[in-house]
């Protein structure tokens, strides 16, 4: 079959002020019609510039080399800016990760995607346009399109976005679809939506896809085909049920063993150790070579050429030379952290720590209009326990983390902190000095958390600096140091600043920053959202071990159920600023009685493409959310949000 | 509710700045006396001085003489001025037609010069003509308007005696419009060169900004030319902030002005309040600073209206952002 685009050697690098970045490092690929490619890697490992260099859409400082780069038929490796637009839009277009930015906000929906039908049918009158708009929006499942049409983007929801991003990228009938990250800034309730609406899709118009991801499970559900890179390069390619089923490369095992809803309850997250390394001169040998625990002597010397498997699967791994000693990925032991995550004792039973009642917290939005963020919830957290709090976005989980810090005045209700009202002004600031020592929060982006201009080391020692309080061990430099190696950091990386850490380093400064005070209370406000996979397991695994050691209470937050179940007690599931349900963790995976909670287990995605594909969806609308809010308890310890009768056993 | 709670906020302004105004031209050194009588103010016995003190109200305390101006004032009656014994307002209304030629004119192709130049910097981002404008800019905006205008004097009036040097039109000549254009282009000159830079530089930015947005890269992936992403959507989106920022270069603008009027004795309002300031011509003075604290207040006012106005997202952004939870 003639083949929709091929891709032979193809290089990118970028002049910068530190040197030149190998961004995309000999990779060779092709696409059928129709077919439907996840390119799958972390951050950084080049795959949203392979997107962008197949549409020549890369800034000027970049350069690409290739050997063949054929689209469509047509060799565009000498295609000019004027050429390429040309084939933009028509032959492939592309969608990006975030919704909130991809569209103009100053146009109404409608305008934008008759501006791109347009763009190729300059001719078509006004009604013929209008009728494209329609046609294209009911094509990518937005109801009532004659009214959202007229509407501008801030007026609709992320996915909804997202949708008509979708329209207007299929606006000039492309062949090739280029989707980066399509679902990443999406609630996971959404993203399967997308997901099964860019299957649709394909099934429909025959439109080939590309499909970014970091993420497997996302994969599992839209992939034909999956290719995985790792610091520039391809380093296996497969179908999807080969690379699930029978994945060769050790990298791939592990971006596998990573994902939280494979770990089976109470073990501790697999996380591949160490971090990716820097593409500006790029390793000798195997760039995973030194994450790899199997690596042969030859990995770092040479890298490994693509061994076939079978006709559609490769990989690049020694591992596959005749010559090397056999392995079982089976055998895989988890890396367990520091100094091994300790057995969790069972919840503690003692008295509760915090005790929020009945809170209500609301903003203004017009005049006349307000938003509930927070609205009636009530719930306790004992000393030494791990809470953890799920909900979307707008569940008002964030809200609720900064009425217990203090950081918002809710409107009504209490939030009662060893025996301290922390809502009652006057008596908060009696106790002002216990509760800033005593409470610490982390939160999710800590690349603005941290101040950019200042050093790790002061960044660590501030919080004790500006208590007065003596540093347990000598100077605050030193005390600062401690905390760095205490969550698993060098010292040598006192004197950097955060914007030379990566992601996860600078969660573990943070984390060191809320640590070095002793607290008794931790709120992490979603601190591994915006980290990868293996890496967030890496963190996840070192608030356990941490809070093992230290014994604080924890509330943490997050907007997936897959991250908690290993780490916490009990957990509380927050819908639209009301708690749905309350229940120990496993009583809570094990029999799920709300369906909200339902629909949120569902949407975590199981990788394994058989089984995942035909998986219906479990939507939830919000219906039965009504005057009948009673919050009874259905089991010991297992609450739900319901009309309070108790319903039949599941 | 809204309107009137902004009027009320504009008159207290207006009135402090009256207080503040009228206590310091009072504390500042200077007799107020020479600008009324001249030079017979200086052969003056004791006694004649503190006659003609009492005649023009001078002499009792600060605080009754404010509330004296501010009962007269609030009656429409803002007194005469001591140097040319007229009504204040048939003083201003003289002059205020120069001010408006030059500064409404500069403010003007400021505006117009600055867009374009920005626009084609935006175009030609790190090409030579874009580097040439920006560090030319740089310089320019640094050099102090006084020292421009004098420059321009030295070449233009006295090297090369081309344009006159000062004045609004030349004696004799009753005012002809080629006359009073000749006499305009230096100070315009001045008015535009210190000024235009900033803004040209600033929608420059703002354009780039939005050359970065991810909407930008969603256009050019469906295939969309340069041009058109540039003008219908980068500039659409850079416009609203540039308005705002413009309508608060009202102020600086005319405070250039009226600086550039001096220099060039250019009979506008600019070297009027430089007159009254300096001959203590303090009725002249408070209605002079009053007017330009008006247009100063007015302008930050629109500038805010403008930002409301336009772009309905800033509304709804506030709105989104207070209950978005990721932030």
């Amino acid at each position: 079959m003639e083949k929709l685009l091929q891709v032979e050697h193809l290089s990118v690098t970028f002049d910068g002020p530190a040197g030149t970045v190998e961004a995309v490092r000999d990779v060779s690929f092709d696409l059928a019609p129709g077919e439907i490619l996840a390119i799958v890697g972390e951050s950084g490992c080049g795959k949203s510039v392979l997107c962008k260099a197949l549409m020549k859409l890369l800034p000027s400082n970049a350069r690409t080399g290739a050997e063949r780069l054929t689209v469509d038929g047509a060799d565009i490796r000498s295609f000019g800016e004027r050429a390429m637009q040309k084939l933009r839009g028509r032959v492939f277009s592309m969608v990006f990760q975030d919704p909130m930015t991809s569209l103009d906000p100053t146009y109404t929906v409608g305008a934008q995607i008759a501006e791109a039908v347009l763009v190729h049918q300059p001719k078509l009158s006004k009604e013929q346009v209008r009728r494209r708009v329609l046609e294209l929006l009911a094509l990518v499942g937005v109801d009532q399109p004659e009214a959202r049409a007229k509407l501008y983007p801030y007026d609709l929801s992320g996915g909804q976005r997202q949708r008509v991003v979708l329209a207007v990228a299929l606006a000039g009938r492309p062949k090739l679809l280029i989707a980066d990250e399509p679902t990443t800034a999406l609630d996971v309730t959404v993203q399967a939506q997308i997901l099964d609406l860019m299957r649709d899709i394909q099934k429909k118009l025959g439109t080939a896809t590309i499909l970014v991801t970091h993420d497997l499970g996302v994969v599992a559900r839209a992939a034909d085909r999956v290719a995985v890179m790792y610091a520039g390069r391809i380093v296996e390619t497969g179908t999807a049920e080969e690379i699930f089923a029978d994945s060769r490369h050790p990298y791939t095992w592990g971006l596998l063993r990573s994902l939280p809803s494979l770990a089976a309850p109470g073990q501790p997250l697999y996380a591949i150790p160490g971090m990716p390394p820097t593409l500006s001169p790029p390793p000798k040998g195997d760039a995973f070579a030194c994450r790899n625990r199997y690596a042969l002597a030859i990995d770092y010397d040479q890298a490994p050429p693509m061994f076939r498997v079978t006709d559609t699967h490769f990989a690049a791994t020694w591992l596959l030379d005749p010559r090397a000693p056999k392995v079982d990925p089976g055998a895989f032991e988890p890396d367990t952290g520091p100094a091994g995550a300790a057995p969790r004792h069972a919840p503690p039973a003692g008295e509760a720590l915090l005790d929020v009642r009945h809170l209500g917290c609301s903003f203004r939005l017009t005049k006349d209009r307000s938003l509930r963020a927070v609205d009636d919830v009530s719930f306790q957290i004992r000393a030494g326990e791990i809470f953890g709090l799920v909900g979307e976005s707008g569940s008002g989980k964030s809200t609720l983390a900064r009425c217990v810090m203090n950081i918002l005045r809710p409107q009504s209700g209490q939030i009662v902190y060893k025996g301290v009202d922390v809502c009652d002004p006057a008596r908060a600031r009696a106790h002002r000095r216990l509760l800033r020592q005593d409470r610490q929060i982390i939160f999710q982006d800590s690349a603005s958390s941290l101040d950019p201009r200042m050093k790790v080391a002061d960044i660590i020692a501030e919080p004790m600096a500006v208590n007065h309080i003596t540093p347990p061990r000598g100077t605050l430099r030193e005390e600062a140091a401690f905390q760095l190696r205490y969550v698993g950091m060098d010292p040598v990386y006192l004197d950097k600043y955060p914007p030379e850490l990566s992601g996860g380093q600078r969660q573990r400064v943070a984390i060191a920053r809320a640590l070095a005070m002793e607290p008794s209370l931790l709120v992490a406000d979603e601190p591994v959202a915006a980290l990868d996979v293996s890496i967030q397991a890496q963190i996840i695994n070192l608030f356990k071990h941490l809070q093992a050691e230290h014994g604080f209470t924890f509330l943490f937050i997050a907007h997936d159920l897959a991250v908690v179940r290993y780490l916490c007690d009990r957990v509380g599931v927050l819908y639209q600023g009301k708690l749905v349900e309350l229940a120990p963790t496993e009583e809570l995976f094990a029999r799920p009685r709300h369906p909200y909670t339902k629909a949120l287990l569902a949407a975590i995605p199981i990788p394994d493409p058989r089984r995942e594909r035909g998986r219906p969806l479990f939507s939830f609308d919000g219906t039965c959310l009504g005057a009948q809010s009673v919050f009874a308890q259905v089991a010991p310890g297992h609450f739900v949000l319901g009309s309070g009768e108790p319903e039949a056993a599941t | 509710m809204r309107a009137l709670k902004r009027l009320l906020a504009f008159l207290i302004s207006l009135l402090i700045l009256s207080a503040a105004v009228f206590w310091i031209a009072r504390l500042a050194p200077g007799d107020p006396l020479a600008s009324y009588y001249g030079e017979r103010a200086e052969k003056m016995s004791p006694q004649q001085r503190a006659q003609a003190e009492a005649d023009l109200g001078l002499d009792r305390p600060i605080h009754v003489q404010y509330i004296r101006w501010l009962r007269n004032a609030l009656h429409g009656d803002f007194g005469i001025s001591f140097k040319y014994k007229t009504d204040v307002w048939q003083v201003i209304r003289g002059r205020a037609g120069n001010t408006l030629l030059l500064g409404g004119l500069g403010f003007v192709l400021i505006f117009s010069l600055a867009l374009g130049l920005g626009i084609l910097c935006a175009w030609f981002e790190d090409r030579p003509l874009d580097r040439i404008v920006c560090k030319a800019g740089t310089v320019l905006s640094c050099v102090p308007e006084f020292w421009l205008s004098l420059l321009l004097i030295l070449i233009f009036a006295v090297y090369l005696r081309v344009l006159p040097s000062s004045g609004a039109w030349s004696i004799g000549d009753g005012g002809s419009a080629g006359d009073r254009a000749r006499h305009l282009i230096l100070p315009m000159t001045v008015v535009v060169a210190g000024h235009l830079w900033y803004y040209a530089y600033m929608i420059r930015n703002r354009l780039l900004e939005e050359v970065r947005a991810d909407y930008v890269l969603l256009a050019r992936s469906e295939g969309l030319a340069k041009r058109s992403i540039l003008f219908r959507h980068c500039l659409r989106n850079a416009i609203p902030s540039y308005l705002s920022i413009m309508a608060i270069a009202v102020p600086h603008i005319m405070g250039g002005t009226y600086i550039v009027e001096t220099v060039f004795s250019y009979p506008g309002l600019g070297t009027l309040s430089y007159e009254s300031a300096r001959y203590q011509d303090y009725n002249l003075l408070m209605v002079l600073c009053l007017l330009s604290g008006a247009v100063v207040i007015l302008c930050n006012m629109l500038a805010q209206a403008v930002n409301e106005r336009i772009d309905p997202r800033i509304r709804a952004r506030q709105a989104v952002e207070e209950v978005s939870d990721r932030g």
